[in-house]
Formats: C-alpha cells, structure tokens, sequence
C-alpha cells in the first residue's frame, strides 16, 4: 500500500517526514548498538533487508486486484523488533521508489510511517501478546502479519483523509471512503500474507529452528514442542 | 525475471553525465511539481521529462510506456476518491449507487485533475532519476550527505543481495510451475510459503558466509567505493539550469489559472 509520488499536498508530506524521522534515527541508533555487541548482525541485516524487497516483488497467488504483493514487515518486525524494522523499511522503500517505481521519493515519509513504523509496531505487539497468552506459534505469526497489514492500510487511509478531507463530513467521510476502497483489494491480500508467513514459520522450524531461537523469537521449548507435533 | 530499473540506468545514453547534476534535475523537477497548484506546470514537467528519458537517455520507447501504467491505477482510484468526496460548486455529474447519491462538483474535479497531473510529473522525474542513474552512483552521493556510515553500509549490501536473490526465486518459481505447484489455489499458496522460506533460509545462510568472507578479508565495517570524479561539463550545467528556470517560471506564471 504505497502513496504514489506527488499524491500528498504540500505540508502533508514534510509532515510525515518528520513524524517518521525521530522513529527511524532510534532504530538507526539500536542498530548500531546491535553492531557494536556482535559484528555478524550486519550482513544478517542486509539479507533480511533484501529478502523483504524480493517478498515485495513477488506477486501473491490468487488475489484480485493489479498492486497484490506482501508487504515482509511482518517477518521483519518478529525477527527483528519494529525499530529495526524500520530502518529496513526507508531502505527497501527507497529501492522499491527507484526500481519498482512502488511509491515514491515526497512520500517516502508517510510510506515509512504506515509500512515501516505503524504496521510494524502494531505486528509485534500482537505477536508479543499473542505467544504471552499462550495461542499457538502459527496462529501468532498469522495475526501479527494479518494484523500489521491492516494496520498499514489503516494509516494509509487516514494520511489521505487527513490531506483531503470532505467537504461534508470532514476527515472522518473522507477516511471511510478511502478505507472502503482499498478494502476491496486489501483485507484479502492480508489474510494471504498472514497465512503465507505462518506457512513460512513452519518451514524454517522444520529445517533451521535454530535461527529462530537465537534471534529469541521463539523459545527451545516451544520448538521442541513444535517439532513433536510434527512426528 | 530481472526488469528492475537499475537495468536500464547501467547502459544508458546519460551515463556520463554527473550524477549529482542528474540527481539535482530530477528531485527539482519532484518538488517543483509537488507543491505546485496547477496542473499545467506537472503535466510540462510530466511530458519534458518523459522526452528527455525516451530521447536524450535512450530508454526504448515500449518499456518507458509500460513504466507509466505503474502509477495509473492507484492515481486514479485514489483521485476519484477525492472527486468524489469533495467540493463545492456546480454538479458536473452525478449518480445514484445503492440509494447513494455521488457527485462530482467543480472543486472536486479540479483538485483531482491537479493529483492526477501530479503524480504523472512526480512519477516521470523519479523515473529519470531512476533510469539515469545507476545506484552506485547514488550511493557515492549519499556518502558526501553525512548518512550515517551504518545505514549506507546497510544499503550497499542490500543492494548486492537483492540481485543474488531475484535469480533465486526465479530458478525457484520456475521449478515449481514445472511441476505444476500452481494448480489450484491451495497449491500455489503452498507453493509461494515453501518458495518464501526456502530464499530466507537460503539468504540467511548467505549472510553467515558472508560475515566469514568479509572477517577473511579484514572487514571493519567500511566498504570502500571509488568515486570516479565526473565533474559536471559546463554545457550541461547550462541546459539543466535553463531547462529547470523555464519549468519553474511556468510553475510561477500559472498558479492562478483555473482549468474547469
């Protein structure tokens, strides 16, 4: 769900610019904290950063709709943690602007807020949540990218009803009609992405647990737990 | 499977012009026509700009046009949106949908028209920049910027691996559709899971060679980039200034006009 270049007004876009830039110097700041304690995070970064573009450029099976690629923050924000995340997130964007002509370079800012910081933040909340009360492994993964999905298009809505609000009704008319809108092609293609991560998960516990559990994504226990159901 | 941008921008006509004369151009060009209140200054920029990438630059004619549908669906269904939902004036045009009533008025068209044209202006500078120029060059750029070394560090080897991984997952995808992993829609979405796991699993075990190749070769966090020094030719700095004064005068010129 990217704004295209030149869709948002003038102080709109230097708005989210801002609103995004103390967000992404903190994770810039913990990322380099995390290079200092271990110099292997950096190259592991890297990959991640340039798998979640290539999940980004790959078309999902089955969805209506021309735009209906995952969005990979999801994974990233499990993994990673959302500050993290979004420094990957400037990063991919500006390679999807220039590349894929996803997006653009004025609306970099708000497309960081909404991909980068608001879906996310809302992903590993969840997925936080969700494993403290104790639902299983897959069902978390699932809600978390289902979830940070819908939070992305969420907030996209709102920065387009905030930078054109109806004349009747006002921000809020203008938001249910964006939201309505996308909903068409969105609220499925996040289910997809929920269920293609979740699919993920169990692949990489089946051959390579051992990654999730040094990035203390899931603990030995539930692992073992995971793998005996399998037997 | 590669048909990313940077393709085009390596072999382009426009190489050798500087990259920060280039870069100059095309985000001048972006803002110019993001703040401006007419559509006939983007729709210039949108047209100009097209011609110097298809003529100047040498990008084939059919890609650059393939290049614009991109941006045409969001564009359109989010300026109808805002045509719908806004305005006053006169009714241009109206409907009855599911005992809705939506109208289009004169203020709304207006400002739809202007995002349209907008979006077609920015989308054509960032396409210039895109296809002129490659991202090393960039890159060099970014380093006289004071971004902080980690994140350009960050980018430089996204950049590389997002090469090695495309290759992969087409070798990837092309081995599931001969063995017919795309029939039905069970099938596929099992398909793309097993697809997506395995590059993570792969592009993980790539990034732990990687941290043993680079400690090999007495990494400390700096990869080194020579920057080949192409000062911009005074001639060219002439024709951007010239091309850049004119657009921002029609900019200027025609804030008051009003189309519809």
């Amino acid at each position: 769900m990217h704004i295209m270049e030149g869709f948002l007004p003038h102080p709109w876009w230097e708005i989210w610019f801002l609103l995004s830039l103390p967000v992404v110097a903190f994770g810039v700041y913990k990322m380099n904290r995390m290079i200092m304690e271990s110099r292997e995070t950096l190259p592991l970064l890297a990959v991640a950063g340039a798998f979640v573009f290539v999940l980004s450029s790959l078309k999902l099976p089955s969805v209506t709709g021309s735009c209906s690629h995952p969005t990979g923050t999801g994974m990233g924000t499990i993994i990673f943690g959302p500050w993290i995340t979004s420094v990957l997130a400037v990063i991919v964007l500006v390679y999807q602007a220039v590349f894929l002509a996803h997006g653009g370079l004025t609306t970099l800012g708000a497309n960081t807020f909404s991909m980068g910081i608001a879906g996310p933040a809302v992903g590993y909340l969840v997925y936080k949540a969700a494993t403290k009360v104790g639902l299983h492994l897959y069902l978390a993964v699932f809600l978390a990218a289902t979830l940070a999905d819908w939070a992305t298009y969420l907030v996209t809505s709102v920065q387009l009803a905030l930078a054109f609000p109806a004349t009747f009704g006002g921000v809020l008319a203008s938001f249910e009609a964006f939201a309505a809108i996308f909903a068409i092609t969105q609220i499925p293609l996040a289910i997809v992405e929920g269920m293609v991560t979740a699919l993920m998960f169990k692949y990489i516990v089946q051959l390579r647990s051992d990654v999730l559990v040094r990035m203390n994504v899931v603990s030995q226990n539930t692992i073992k737990k995971l793998k005996e159901a399998l037997t | 499977m590669h048909n990313l941008l940077d393709d085009y921008a390596i072999s382009n006509a426009l190489r050798e012009t500087s990259a920060r004369l280039k870069l100059f151009l095309g985000l001048w060009a972006i803002l110019l026509s993001v703040s401006s209140t007419t559509p006939i200054a983007p729709l210039f920029l949108a047209i100009t700009m097209s011609l110097i990438t298809v003529m100047l630059a040498k990008i084939p004619g059919r890609i650059y046009s393939r290049l614009l549908l991109v941006p045409l669906s969001f564009a359109l269904l989010s300026a109808g949106v805002v045509a719908f939902m806004h305005g006053s004036g006169q009714t241009l045009f109206s409907l009855q949908l599911f005992g809705l009533n939506l109208a289009i008025r004169e203020e709304g068209a207006n400002l739809a028209v202007l995002l349209i044209a907008r979006t077609f202006g920015g989308m054509c500078s960032l396409y210039f920049i895109a296809l002129t120029t490659p991202m090393i060059e960039i890159f060099a750029v970014l380093k006289t910027l004071h971004i902080p070394q980690s994140v350009i560090e960050l980018s430089m080897m996204i950049y590389r691996y997002i090469f090695v991984f495309l290759d992969q997952a087409a070798m990837i995808h092309s081995a599931q559709m001969m063995r017919l992993g795309d029939a039905g829609t069970k099938n596929s979405l099992n398909s793309f899971a097993m697809l997506c796991s395995v590059l993570f699993l792969r592009s993980w075990e790539q990034g732990e060679r990687l941290i043993v190749a680079m400690d090999s070769r007495c990494y400390d966090g700096k990869l080194d980039l020579m920057e080949p020094a192409k000062g911009a030719k005074p001639l060219a700095i002439l024709a951007v200034a010239a091309y850049l004064a004119a657009a921002t005068a029609i900019a200027v010129l025609t804030r008051g006009v009003i189309l519809l």
